[in-house]
C-alpha cells in the first residue's frame, strides 16, 4: 500500500489494543469517525446500568432509517396515483422489497420507542441538570432533545402516509383536521399542508419532501448539535455525580478559584472549577472502551430490527378510498393516546362546546410539550441529584411524570387493545361485533 | 476630514468603527451592506414560501349536479364521491354532509329498525336511522345533531336547488343551511 493511501486508510480506522496511552488517545483524536468523542472516557458513562444505551440506539436507528430510506426512495412514486402500486411492489416484486419496506417500518416504531425511553431515562437520572464544572448548559440540550422526540413522531407521521392507503388517507384526514381546529391560524395551516382543501396530490408530495428531506435533515442538525453540547456540558450527567463524589473523599479544600484576566478590560473573569475526574480509579481510554461498546450496541440495535423485521409483517391496508372511512380507523400504536384524547375530551359547558380536536389535539398536547421544554428550570433539586437514577430531592417530581407517563401508557393500551367498531370499549379478548363493509 | 487611524500593531487593539467622522460614514455603510444582505434573504424566502401556496387548485366544484330528482329512490342515498345524504320523502329533498364535524371522518348511516322516537330540540320525531363516526365514536340523530361522542356540531345541511336548464338537482357546498330546509319538486 502507498504511504498516501496507508495515511488516509489510518484516518478510517483505529487500533483495537492499542499498547500504550499514547496510542489509545491517538485512535481517537486522529480518527475521522471518531474525533467527536473524549479521548478518556468515565466507566459509569459507559455502563448499560446508567444510560441503558439508549440515545446510541435512538441513533443507529436513525443511520438505519436513512439508508433503508434511501434505497425506498428509488422504488417508491410519490403521486396518489401510483404510490401504493409502487408500495404494493417493493412489498411483492422486489428482490428483498419486503425486508427493506419491513425494516424501514419496523426501524420507525422502534425509533419512537427508543427516543421516548431515552427521554424517561434522562428525566429519571437527572440528566438535565448542571453539576460542577464551569459552562454547562444541559437544559438546553435537554430542549433539543425534547426538539428531536417531536421530530421522530413527525417523521413516523409523515411517513405512515405516504403508502396512500386507507390507514394513510383517514391519519392525514384527522392530523390535518386536528391542526384545522386552531384558534386563529388553524385554516391556514391545513390549507399550507395539504397545499389546498383536499387531501389529494398537493398533500402527498409535501408530506413526501417533508419526511425524505426536511425532517431528517432537521433531525440531523439537531443531533450533531446535541452530540456537541454533550461534550460542552463535560460529558453525560454521570460524570459530575463521579466527580462530586471523587470530591468527597478528597481532604483537600475547595478546588474552585476564580481568576480575574489581568489585561482584558473590563470584568470579565473566567471561573474555573475541574470536573476532571481521578482517571485512574473512574475513567478508562476511549479506545478500545467506548468503541467497543458503540459497536456492540451498534450490532444488538441493527440484529433486533432485523428480527423484528422478518418476525413481523408489514401490513397495507386497502388502496385509500375517501369515500369509505375504516372502522374503527386507528393511528399507529404510539399515536393512539392522542386519538383516545380528541375523542374523550369534547367539553360541553350549556350550549358552548369546546371541540375534542382542539382540547386533546392542540391544547393538551401543547401543555405537555410546554412542560417538558420548561422543567429543567422548572425543577429545584440539589446538584447532587445530578446524573443519578432517583436522584434525592426529587421524588415527588418523578412520581408526577411517572404518573403521567403511565397515563400515556393506559391510554394507548386502550387505544391498542380494546376500542372496536365506532371506537366502542371491547376487552382484548372480546369478539367485535361483525359488520357489513358498506351500509 | 478625518483620516481613519490604521490598525497601530504597538497599540495591541483593532481600530473602533466609532472613532472620528469618517468611521461614521463607514458604520453607515457598513449597516447599508447589511441591511441589503438581511432585505435579500428575506425577499427571497417570502417568495419561496409565497410560491407554496397555490394560486390555482385543481379541486372538485363545491357547486355540482346530482342527477335528476326522480333518480332518487324514496329514503336515502349515499352519494360516495361527494360524502353526502340525499333524503328524499315523496317530492321533498333535502341534503346532510357525511363528513364528521369532529374530525373530518365518513359518517355511516344505522338504519333504524323499527324506527324510533327520539326527542330532539324539544320535539319528539321519528327516526328512521342515525350516523355513527368509525374513527371516535361520535352519534347523530337522522337529521345531524350529535347526541354522543365527541362531536361538537351537528352534520352540515347544504342548499338544495333545481338546474334551470335540465333540472338536475345542484348541491352548493358553499350554502349551509339550517335544518328546516327542504327542497320540494
Amino acid at each position: 500500500m502507498p504511504a498516501a493511501a496507508k495515511a488516509i486508510w489510518k484516518k478510517l480506522v483505529w487500533t483495537w489494543k492499542p499498547e500504550s496511552e499514547f496510542e489509545a488517545g491517538d485512535s481517537i483524536v486522529k480518527n475521522l469517525l471518531l474525533h467527536w468523542f473524549p479521548s478518556k472516557v468515565t466507566l459509569e458513562s459507559v455502563s448499560f446500568r446508567y444510560s441503558l444505551w439508549l440515545g446510541t440506539a435512538s441513533a443507529v436507528l436513525f443511520a438505519i432509517l436513512t439508508l433503508t430510506g434511501i434505497v425506498l426512495m428509488f422504488l417508491y412514486v410519490p403521486s396518489i396515483e401510483r404510490a401504493y402500486a409502487s408500495v404494493k411492489d417493493i412489498e411483492y416484486a422486489v428482490a428483498f422489497g419486503w425486508f427493506l419496506r419491513g425494516l424501514h417500518r419496523i426501524g420507525a416504531h422502534l425509533m419512537v420507542f427508543v427516543v421516548f425511553v431515552h427521554m424517561i431515562r434522562v428525566f429519571l437520572t437527572g440528566g438535565y441538570k448542571n453539576g460542577v464544572a464551569a459552562g454547562q448548559n444541559r437544559p438546553l440540550n435537554w430542549i433539543i432533545g425534547v426538539v428531536l422526540l417531536l421530530c421522530t413522531l413527525l417523521l413516523s407521521f409523515t411517513g405512515y402516509l405516504l403508502p396512500w392507503d386507507q390507514l394513510a388517507f383517514w391519519a392525514i384526514t384527522v392530523g390535518t383536521n386536528i391542526a384545522l381546529a386552531a384558534p386563529l391560524v388553524g385554516e391556514q395551516t391545513r390549507f399550507l399542508l395539504l397545499g389546498g382543501n383536499e387531501i389529494a396530490q398537493g398533500a402527498l408530495i409535501r408530506f413526501y419532501v417533508l419526511h425524505c428531506f426536511v425532517l431528517p435533515t432537521a433531525v440531523l442538525m439537531l443531533f450533531a448539535w446535541h452530540m456537541w453540547r454533550i461534550r460542552k456540558d463535560g460529558g453525560l450527567a454521570c460524570v459530575d455525580k463521579v466527580a462530586l463524589q471523587q470530591k468527597k473523599e478528597k481532604t483537600q479544600p475547595v478546588k474552585s478559584k476564580t481568576y480575574s484576566l489581568l489585561g482584558i478590560a473590563g470584568t470579565r473573569t473566567v471561573h474555573v472549577e475541574t470536573a476532571l475526574v481521578d482517571e485512574d480509579r473512574y475513567a478508562t481510554n476511549s479506545s478500545p472502551f467506548l468503541t467497543q461498546r458503540l459497536l456492540v450496541a451498534i450490532l444488538a440495535t441493527t440484529v433486533l430490527a432485523a428480527l423484528f423485521a422478518i418476525g413481523i409483517e408489514a401490513p397495507l391496508e386497502e388502496a385509500a378510498n375517501p369515500a369509505v372511512t375504516s372502522n374503527p380507523a386507528k393511528a399507529p400504536w404510539y399515536f393512539l393516546w392522542l386519538q383516545e384524547l380528541v375523542a374523550d375530551t369534547t367539553l360541553r359547558f350549556g350550549d358552548f362546546t369546546l371541540n375534542g380536536a382542539l382540547v386533546g389535539g392542540i391544547i393538551l398536547p401543547g401543555i405537555l410539550a410546554g412542560l417538558l421544554l420548561m422543567w429543567p428550570y422548572l425543577d429545584g433539586s440539589p446538584v447532587t441529584a445530578t446524573g443519578v437514577w432517583f436522584g434525592p430531592g426529587r421524588l415527588r417530581q418523578n412520581l408526577v411524570f411517572l404518573f403521567v407517563i403511565l397515563l400515556i401508557v393506559i391510554l394507548t393500551i386502550v387505544g391498542t387493545f380494546m376500542r372496536g367498531p365506532y371506537w366502542v370499549l371491547y376487552w382484548p379478548w372480546e369478539a367485535w361485533e361483525l359488520l357489513p363493509r358498506h351500509f | 476630514m478625518k483620516t481613519t487611524n490604521p490598525p497601530s500593531p504597538e497599540s495591541g487593539h483593532l481600530p473602533r468603527h466609532d472613532e472620528g467622522q469618517g468611521q461614521s460614514r463607514r458604520t453607515f455603510l457598513d449597516r447599508l451592506g447589511l441591511a441589503a444582505l438581511l432585505a435579500a434573504i428575506g425577499g427571497q424566502a417570502t417568495m419561496m414560501l409565497r410560491a407554496l401556496v397555490p394560486n390555482v387548485l385543481y379541486e372538485p366544484p363545491r357547486r355540482f349536479k346530482i342527477g335528476a330528482p326522480d333518480q332518487f329512490p324514496e329514503g336515502v342515498t349515499f352519494l360516495e364521491g361527494e360524502r353526502l345524504f340525499i333524503f328524499r320523502e315523496q317530492q321533498v329533498f333535502h341534503a346532510i354532509s357525511a363528513v364528521c364535524t369532529h374530525l373530518g371522518c365518513t359518517v355511516k348511516m344505522i338504519q333504524l329498525n323499527p324506527p324510533q322516537h327520539v326527542e330532539i330540540r324539544g320535539e319528539t320525531r321519528e327516526e328512521k336511522q342515525e350516523f355513527h363516526c368509525p374513527c371516535h365514536g361520535s352519534k347523530y340523530r337522522g337529521e345531524g345533531t350529535p347526541y354522543a361522542g365527541p362531536a361538537p356540531v351537528p352534520l352540515a345541511w347544504y342548499l338544495l336547488e333545481l338546474a334551470a336548464d335540465d333540472g338536475q338537482i345542484v348541491v352548493n357546498l358553499t350554502e349551509p343551511v339550517n335544518q328546516d330546509f327542504r327542497l320540494t319538486v
